[in-house]
This record gives C-alpha cells, sequence and structure tokens, in this order.
C-alpha cells in the first residue's frame, strides 16, 4: 500500500531529517512510527505526500507514484493519502462541515469549488465522515469553539471525506490529554479495523503505540533502528530506538 | 557614543530649523492674519450648503468607487507579493511592481489622471484606485505572510489545486483582516479625495479651493464644516464595523 524506497530528505540549511529509509507497508495495517523527537518521523510522514519534498529516493503510495509524479498526478496521489496533523490544523474561523469539506476538494469541479459549491453527493460523504466520528451534531458551529479532542476527530473527518486508502497521522494525541488520546487512538483503530483502511501513526508514547499497533517501525537519527510486530518491542529494542534508556 | 549621537541629533535639527526657514517670530507675527482669516469665515455662508453638499458627496462616491474597485484588483497582486504563497517566479515581479506603485501618492496620480482623462470626479476614482490598489495589496500580502500554515499543509494533502488551497487554507483566515484593512482604506481615501477636488478630480475639495480662491471665507467655511463632518461620520461608521470584524 505504501513503498517508500531509499527515502532521504534534506531540509534547508542542511539538516539529513530521513537518512536513507526503506519501508513497504501492506494494506490494512496500523503501523506506529516511534522515535524521539527529531528522530525524523514527522518528515517522514510529510515526504510520504510530499508536504516535503525528498531529496532522494521513490515513494509509492495505492499503486501510484507520489515522487516524479507532475502536479495533476501529485493530486492524484495525494486525494488517496488522508492526513492527520498534531495541531489538527482546521480552518478556525471556517464551521466544522466547511472544514471537512475540504476533504473532498481533490474531486469536485474546481470553480464551483471556488465559489464554496459543493455537489451534495460531496456534502453528504462530508456529513458521513463527520457522523463516524461522531461529532454530526456540530457540523454547523465554527471549527474555534470545539474542544482540542473535538477538532482533532473533525480533522480525521476530513481525513475519511477523501476516501483514502491509507490515513498519515503525525502524533495526532500529542496536543491532548491521556484521556482523548485514548478517545483518538480508539477511532483511529476503528477506522482501521471497520473500514480496512491502512494506518501510519507516529507517536512518541511507547505504551499508546504498543497497545494499537499491529506493526511498529522505530526511527533513529532519520534511519530505521527497529521493524516488528509490538510484541518484539523489548528492553533491548527500546534502548536501541530511545537511545541509552533514557 | 550615546553622546556623539545626540550631537548628530542636535546639530542635523539646527540645520533642519535653518533650511526649512523655521522662525518662531514669524509664526507669531501670523498668528493675527491667522485669527483674521478666522473671524471673517465665521459665520458660515448657508446658502451654499447645497453645493458644498453635493460635493461631499461626490467625495464620498469617489472614495467608495475607487476603494472597492481597488479591494478587488489587490487580490491577485496581493497573493503574488506574498512570500508564502506565491510562485517564485512571480513573487520577485510583484514585489517591484508593487513597491514602485506605491512611492507615488494619490495626489500625483489625480494630476496625471486629470491631464490623461479631463476635469470631474473620474480621474480621482483612478487616482484613487491607482494608489489604494498597491497599498492594500501591500497590506493584504502582509496579512497572508503571517497566516498559520497549519491549515494550508492540511488543505494541500487533500489534492486540492493552487487555488483551492488559497480559497480554503488561505482566504479563511485573511478575510477579517482584508476587510479591516479595506475599511481603514476608505477612510484615509475619504481625507484624500478631499484634496483631489484642488487639482481639479472633483468633490468638496473642489469647492473648498473655488471659494478661497475667490476669498469668499464664508463659504469656504460652510465647506470645511461640511469637510470636517463628512469625515467624522465616515470615521465612525468605519471603525465600528471594523470593531465587529476583529
Amino acid at each position: 500500500m505504501v513503498e517508500v524506497s531509499g527515502l532521504r530528505v534534506v531540509l534547508p540549511p542542511a539538516v539529513v531529517a530521513v537518512d536513507g529509509v526503506d519501508l513497504v507497508i501492506a494494506p490494512g495495517e496500523f503501523v506506529v512510527i516511534l522515535g524521539r523527537s527529531g528522530a525524523g518521523k514527522t518528515t517522514f510522514l510529510r515526504a510520504i505526500n510530499r508536504l516535503v519534498e525528498p531529496t532522494a529516493g521513490t515513494v509509492r503510495v495505492a499503486g501510484r507514484a507520489v515522487t516524479g509524479a507532475d502536479p495533476t498526478a501529485l493530486r492524484a496521489a495525494r486525494r488517496q493519502i488522508g492526513m492527520v496533523f498534531q495541531q489538527f490544523n482546521l480552518v478556525r474561523r471556517a464551521s466544522v462541515l466547511d472544514n471537512v469539506l475540504a476533504g473532498r476538494l481533490g474531486y469536485v469541479p474546481v470553480l464551483p469549488s471556488l465559489l464554496g459549491r459543493f455537489p451534495a453527493a460531496d456534502r453528504d460523504l462530508a456529513l458521513a465522515g463527520l457522523a463516524q466520528v461522531g461529532l454530526a451534531h456540530l457540523a454547523e458551529r465554527r471549527a474555534d469553539t470545539l474542544s482540542g479532542g473535538e477538532q482533532q476527530r473533525v480533522a480525521i473527518a476530513r481525513a475519511l471525506a477523501q476516501g483514502p486508502a491509507v490515513i498519515l497521522a503525525d502524533e495526532p494525541t500529542a496536543s491532548l490529554d491521556p484521556a482523548l488520546t485514548t478517545d483518538i487512538m480508539d477511532i483511529l483503530k476503528s477506522i482501521n479495523v471497520e473500514r480496512g483502511l491502512t494506518l501510519v501513526v507516529s507517536q512518541h508514547q511507547l505504551e499508546t503505540a504498543l497497545a494499537y499497533a499491529t506493526r511498529i517501525v522505530g526511527f533513529r537519527a532519520g534511519r530505521v533502528a527497529f521493524d516488528g510486530p509490538p510484541s518484539a518491542v523489548t528492553p533491548p529494542v527500546v534502548a536501541a530506538i530511545y537511545g541509552d534508556g533514557r | 557614543m550615546r553622546r556623539a549621537a545626540l550631537f548628530v541629533g542636535l546639530i542635523v535639527f539646527a540645520w533642519l530649523l535653518w533650511d526649512t526657514g523655521a522662525d518662531p517670530v514669524r509664526l507669531a507675527r501670523g498668528v493675527p492674519w491667522i485669527l483674521d482669516f478666522l473671524r471673517r469665515m465665521v459665520p458660515p455662508d448657508l446658502q451654499v450648503l447645497p453645493s458644498a453638499l453635493a460635493g461631499a458627496l461626490t467625495t464620498v462616491e469617489i472614495a467608495l468607487l475607487g476603494t472597492a474597485v481597488a479591494a478587488v484588483l489587490a487580490l491577485p497582486l496581493g497573493f503574488l507579493s506574498a512570500r508564502n504563497v506565491a510562485p517564485p517566479l512571480l513573487f520577485y515581479p510583484a514585489r517591484v511592481v508593487l513597491n514602485l506603485f506605491r512611492s507615488v501618492d494619490t495626489l500625483v496620480y489625480a494630476l496625471v489622471f486629470v491631464a490623461a482623462v479631463g476635469l470631474g470626479p473620474f480621474p480621482g476614482v483612478l487616482a484613487v484606485v491607482a494608489y489604494t490598489t498597491t497599498s492594500l495589496a501591500k497590506l493584504y500580502s502582509e496579512a497572508i505572510e503571517g497566516i498559520d500554515p497549519g491549515p494550508m499543509d492540511a488543505v494541500t494533502a487533500t489534492g486540492a489545486t493552487r487555488l483551492q488551497v488559497l480559497r480554503y487554507g488561505v482566504l479563511p483566515q485573511v478575510l477579517p483582516l482584508f476587510l479591516s484593512y479595506i475599511l481603514y482604506r476608505l477612510e484615509t481615501n475619504i481625507r484624500a479625495a478631499t484634496i483631489l477636488g484642488f487639482v481639479g478630480a472633483g468633490g468638496i475639495g473642489f469647492y473648498l479651493q473655488t471659494y478661497l480662491r475667490m476669498i469668499d471665507y464664508p463659504a469656504a467655511s460652510t465647506a470645511l464644516l461640511v469637510t470636517i463632518v463628512m469625515v467624522m461620520v465616515v470615521d465612525t461608521l468605519s471603525s465600528r464595523l471594523r470593531a465587529r470584524l476583529i
């Protein structure tokens, strides 16, 4: 589903954030990327949909080449990749529904969409996404009137509205308190199980990662330091990912 | 160091006083003349009130139409000269155009347009458009450069086109600021449009200047009072609207 080969990302001025990563993720996997902050998790995820331009290597998602794609092909590839961010990244002044409708932008006719018009079928998909995260009743509210946990659920609905094959989630719970962490991770897990969507989630909390993942990929200094099932994450592995046991 | 700066400052100040012919004695000698001027303005000649009001209406029209047209024209220019959203190839030319045209004041534009299209409110409108477009574009671009990049990333990740990203990731963030800037520009344009009449570009300024030339001080005082009231009314309305926006 996600095929990454020889991926290297150098961020300006000269920070090697991802340093040669090969990774193949099968359909339906729930992969948690573990690692300290600065290990390259965020850059790795953002390189998968080219929010960050890879310096070298190839990325394919759901059979489409992401690297080397021209702007039109890149947009077609991005439609299949939902993304959830640590800071939710909602448009604060827009309504919840408008935020979720943004997930349909890759599908709807461009000109009407610039005037704020969406086909009825796309509105229905947006509302269905909201229903899946249990927020259909808040559709008309302004996004910034919602709590942090609710905002992240809206962001997940936006990703679901894309009808994606994969959802990338970059530290989706790092801005939330522990109770909400469970909430959000449960929702992501249910999407993975019920819809069979492939999930790639970065986390810095070990316990959360082990509780939800079907596969753990440990990042250290921009490289894969561990790749295996949660049951194989032993203390030496943890030390290898986090370093020095600290 | 500080003492040297103070010394240099004093020398420059003294030179400025000398070179501009600033002379307190001359000012003091002028005071009776100013008082005489004011005395002759009382009472205002209310017979010219209808034409003064018509002139004021024209001034408001010039400012309104000019600001409205400029507000729209400034949109593409504003986006093109915002570093974070403009294609690099267009960013620098847009910035150069902006800085070039912005250094010319409305009054200078009015002189040019009066020469080009003749007397009346129309060259006034053109002058307001010419100056306001670039000054608003500059304000727009600064607002755009100050946005939260998160929502932009999120909308980009859905597979949206560049225009859709601007419409859904950027515009909702900056729209209230834009409206506030437009109103602010309307306020300053009312003042600018008052002066435009002096160079033949229509409105209350034309009457004011004519009365002053005819040494008809009571009539001039009516025109002046109408101007003051007009500016105050527009300022009040506009600042109330602006307060609601933010």
